[in-house]
């Protein structure tokens, strides 16, 4: 051993040593020539490599040997190594598919230059609102001596270029210089284009909008492009690798006060533009050299507290964070997908563990089959060190090779499985080198997991006793009990894995058939889209109380009513509310929602106490709460003609309405709802009917009041299944994996079965001369096995209950104890087990006792 | 006619001859092949191709250590110091030698 360290060390010092070589023999050869005897000088180079070799070949020349004993091994034994390779590699592949997506999602940093001296900036709250104004964004960009270049940037606006939506995103002149984007053509944004006081109005595009919508335009620079009917002149194209700072496909870009000119009409911008109390523009930095994240962390702490100091803003002590442009990195984001990718990662890598349990079983039998020959070569005296190794080289052989079928599995199946979640984003899935050294760590550790011991195990066995007679039967303490104890891993992780599989789509089903409260099957959702630069508060208004009058005269219509968050979208309002009629109450955060009068009929929900909103409640004080606000706020007391504090007025309560599901669906909050005044943005129609002719009619009715509105609509029933959307996504995969992991373990089991036969053909030769009968045989056989099957049963079930009351508390309609999906599993893994001994089992039926018999 | 060439060494010996030089005390590679020469009345002479590699296995093997030092001339020079195992080493192998040509020559001296 302390040979391989002094070989390691020179390895590690080859340089020096090599170096310190040289010099000792031109010492020599100085030493030569001083006594004048030239002549016995050798060849420099040849007498170096000689000495040099010492170090090296050796050790590579027998590594080499095992290699190729090894592949002969395999070759000799394509059954086994087919075997062992599509269980590992796939298990491999899915592995290094997830870290694929896991590498391209959230790994990957900005695609700019120099990407490791970017941080994203963050305020560390208690609570959201992590972002910055853009008045605290020039304040800090101008004090701090931590970058030499900070950069705002607003993302998440769309637009509307001819009939075409883009994603636009508002951003500080300098933002293309900092992060080092060298635009294809044209140029960036100019200083004088970031003046908050006199916005121009330039975009510079992306390469895929330039060449895919605008036809390549070799003159566009200068050109110009109407967003939102607002003409804009193109002063770049960024360079194709260039695809913006956040996972959405970005389009166009505008600096900062240019929001003025695209909305017009919005007075919220200036205040955007200028008030130091706002809030939510990310913001990132190029550190200058030699400060570090931690530093300008600090730096802007104080210079944050200062700003809010001097506008005399109360210091809420928030510390500011920098982080690395990687989406994983993000401080919010960590927090919340952390958990998810855990649960993905635990479960591939139980397949792994399976496939490994499996290998090694595989190994441990042919290692029992390769007793003789291990024997023999001990007795020679061969060291016992040698012979690990050189099945260890097996095994690794076996690995890289499985991570080569690993690898091509993730070079198609992450990009498939990335179009299918999420076709707008632009994580670039590919191999890259982080993905290499993955796969290539999962295979060497698998490799020790499933290989160290069967190797250790089979070159322990007596020589005495395996040089007499090769297939003499295993003493059943030696070897069986890891054999058994590999098989019931195998079963438990695929119980695990197949339980919970059984669990979420059991949850589905159920949630599928969940009562949310209105009535899913039978109503519609019309979005209302208005052409936002020429829209302001005060039109949205008018628009809104002219459409609720319409409403309310059109009495053919089917129900139908209007709301500021329709039901099972992704947003959610929420309003300060204060009990007036206890003092001392808290002002607490509640959901809250604006309806019409018809919203309640239009969802199917019902009106449980006092009346529905009328178009003249929007100058009133009015409140209708939901069932749960009032037992909660009211228990046990009539809520109606109550009064409340919400949204800073004192409101009186109208009406009781029933409970629905808001947004997720697991669990039934406390909504208060108010007249739909428009002050919010345009409200959406809801309607009880799916038909397109009541569609058509609603629509004739907004464009009526405003012609250039376009209406979207969708079915609630839309809606619902794209909130269950990741739920299923989440109970395919874990099905796959599921039964991935059955496939494996069966293949595993089949293989245990044959090598019992195998080993007992004599066995059995005497029992059927005897006249046994098949069944018996088949019992026999299955006997072997059984008590580490039902462990791992066991030992499978028990882990699974424990995973699923995790998964429970994640996942709608889960239910940690559901017999339905326990008692499929077990049915499911009996058929397994009766499928991967039936051909073993007819072969050990099959055995000729005479010939068993001539054996002996 | 009367001068002797060089002879090749027993394949083997090599180690064991450095291993004895430097167990006299500390010497450098050349030291060693000078010594060598030397002792063995220009018998034995050994070249860079066979000495360093067999200095580099002893060092492999732990039977010896290697420092910097300044030789005789003053010039910077490697030397080698001969460890326990070294010594160790050195007492198997000679007995090995002995006994080898021990049966060697009473082969030669019997037919």
């Amino acid at each position: 051993m302390t040979r391989f360290l002094r070989r390691l060390r020179y390895w590690l010092h080859h340089d020096r040593m090599d170096a310190e070589l040289a010099e000792e023999m031109e010492f020599h050869r100085a030493m030569l020539s001083d006594e004048g005897r030239t002549a016995a000088m050798g060849n420099r180079t040849l007498a170096r490599e000689n000495a040099r070799g010492v170090w090296i070949w050796p050790w590579l020349e027998s590594l080499w040997q095992d290699a190729v004993y090894a592949v002969r091994t395999m070759r000799r034994q394509p059954g086994f190594t087919l075997t062992a390779l599509a269980a590992l590699g796939s298990a491999i592949g899915v592995n290094t598919s997830l870290f694929t997506i896991f590498n391209a999602v959230a790994l990957r940093p900005w695609p700019v230059a120099d990407p490791s001296r970017i941080v994203t900036i963050s305020r560390l709250m208690r609570e959201g609102g992590g972002d910055f104004g853009i008045a605290e964004y020039r304040y800090l960009a101008q004090n701090s001596k931590s970058f030499t270049g900070m950069i705002a940037m607003r993302n998440g606006e769309r637009v509307k270029m001819a009939d075409r939506t883009l994603q636009l995103t508002y951003v500080s002149g300098n933002y293309f210089a900092v992060l080092g984007v060298q635009v294809e053509r044209g140029r960036g944004f100019l200083e004088q284009e970031d003046v908050t006081g006199a916005p121009v109005a330039v975009a510079a595009i992306s390469h895929d909008l330039w060449e895919n919508r605008l036809g390549g335009d070799p003159q566009i620079v200068g050109r110009t492009i109407r967003l939102d009917d607002i003409p804009f002149t193109v002063v770049g194209v960024t360079p194709e690798d260039f695809t913006g700072t956040n996972p959405l496909r970005n389009d166009v870009w505008i600096p900062l006060p240019a929001r003025k000119l695209l909305r017009p009409n919005d007075p919220s911008v200036q205040n955007w533009l200028t008030a130091a109390n706002v809030c939510c523009s990310p913001i990132a930095g190029r550190l200058a050299v030699g400060v570090t994240r931690r530093a300008a962390g600090a730096e802007l702490t104080i210079l944050v507290d200062r700003f809010r100091q001097q506008n005399q803003l109360s210091s809420q002590n928030p510390r500011i964070v920098t982080a690395g442009t990687a989406w994983i990195e993000s401080p919010r984001k960590k927090r919340q997908v952390v958990p998810t990718i855990l649960a993905l990662f635990i479960a591939v890598t139980l397949v792994l563990l399976l496939a490994c349990a499996n290998v090694g079983n595989l190994l441990l039998a042919r290692a029992a089959a390769r007793r003789q020959e291990i024997a023999v070569r001990l007795s020679l005296g061969g060291s016992r060190l040698r012979l690990v190794r050189q099945l260890l080289v097996e095994c690794m052989l076996l690995a890289l090779m499985a991570s080569g079928i690993g690898l091509s599995m993730a070079l198609v199946l992450p990009a498939a499985i990335m179009r299918q979640l999420a076709s707008d984003q632009i994580f670039h899935v590919a191999l890259d080198l982080n993905v290499l050294l993955y796969t290539i760590a999962v295979a060497t550790l698998s490799c020790l997991a499933f290989g160290l011991a069967p190797a250790l195990h089979g070159t322990r066995a007596g020589i005495a006793g395996a040089l007499k007679s090769g297939d003499a039967p295993d003493p059943a303490h030696t070897r069986l009990p890891l054999r058994s104890a590999l098989l019931a891993v195998q079963v438990a992780i695929s119980v695990i894995l197949l339980v919970n599989a059984g669990l979420l789509v059991r949850g589905i089903q159920r949630a599928q058939h969940l009562d949310p409260g209105f009535d899913v099957q039978n109503s519609s959702v019309l979005a209302i889209d208005l052409p936002a630069s020429q829209y302001t508060g005060p039109r949205t208004r008018e628009l809104t109380s002219a459409l609720w009058a319409q409403l309310e005269r059109s009495h053919d219509l089917p129900a139908c009513g209007l709301t500021l968050n329709p039901p099972l979208g992704n947003s959610t309002y929420s309003t300060s509310f204060q009990l007036t009629d206890r003092p001392g109450s808290p002002t607490l955060h509640i959901y809250s929602n604006e309806i019409s009068g018809g919203y309640a009929d239009a969802l199917g929900m019902r009106l449980l106490a006092g009346r529905n909103f009328v178009p003249e409640d929007v100058s009133r004080d009015v409140l209708i709460v939901n069932q749960a606000a009032a037992k909660r706020f009211w228990p046990g007391e009539n809520p109606l003609g109550k009064a409340a504090v919400a949204n800073e007025r004192v409101r009186q309560i109208v009406g009781v309405i029933s409970d629905t599901y808001t947004n997720d669906l697991t669990e039934i909050e406390a909504v208060i709802y108010f007249p739909v005044t428009g002050s919010w943005g345009a409200p959406a129609v809801v309607v009880h009917d799916r038909g397109a002719a009541t569609f058509d009619r609603i629509a004739a009715l907004v464009k009526q009041i405003e012609p250039r509105a376009e209406i979207r609509s969708e079915t609630l029933a839309a809606r619902f299944d794209r909130k269950l959307q990741p739920s299923i996504y989440a109970s395919e995969l874990a099905g796959l994996l599921g039964l991935l992991a059955l496939a494996i373990a069966s293949v595993g089991m089949s293989g245990v079965f044959a090598y019992v036969v195998g080993q007992r053909t004599r066995e059995i030769g005497v029992r059927m001369a005897l006249g046994a009968q098949p069944s018996q045989i088949v019992r026999l056989v299955l006997g072997s096995s059984v008590r580490a099957l039902a462990c791992g049963l066991a030992c499978g079930i028990a882990g699974a209950a424990g995973i699923s009351a995790l998964l429970a508390n994640a996942l709608p309609g889960v239910h940690p104890l559901d017999v339905l999906a326990y008692s499929g599993v077990v049915m499911l893994l009996i058929a397994a087990v009766t499928l991967a001994s039936a051909v073993p089992a007819r072969r050990a039926t099959r055995v000729d006792p005479v010939r068993a018999l001539r054996w002996e | 006619m009367g001068k002797h060439e060089p002879l090749e060494l027993l394949p083997g010996t090599l180690d064991l001859l450095i291993l004895k030089i430097v167990a006299k005390g500390t010497m450098h590679g050349y030291g060693i092949a000078s010594m060598l020469k030397t002792a063995s009345e220009d018998v034995l002479e050994v070249g860079e191709s066979s000495l360093y590699p067999a200095l580099q296995r002893l060092l492999l093997n732990g039977w010896v250590t290697a420092e910097w030092g300044a030789s005789e001339n003053n010039r910077r020079a490697r030397f080698y110091t001969i460890t326990a195992a070294g010594r160790k080493r050195l007492a198997a192998e000679r007995a090995d030698f002995e006994r080898m040509v021990g049966a060697i020559q009473r082969v030669l001296q019997t037919t």
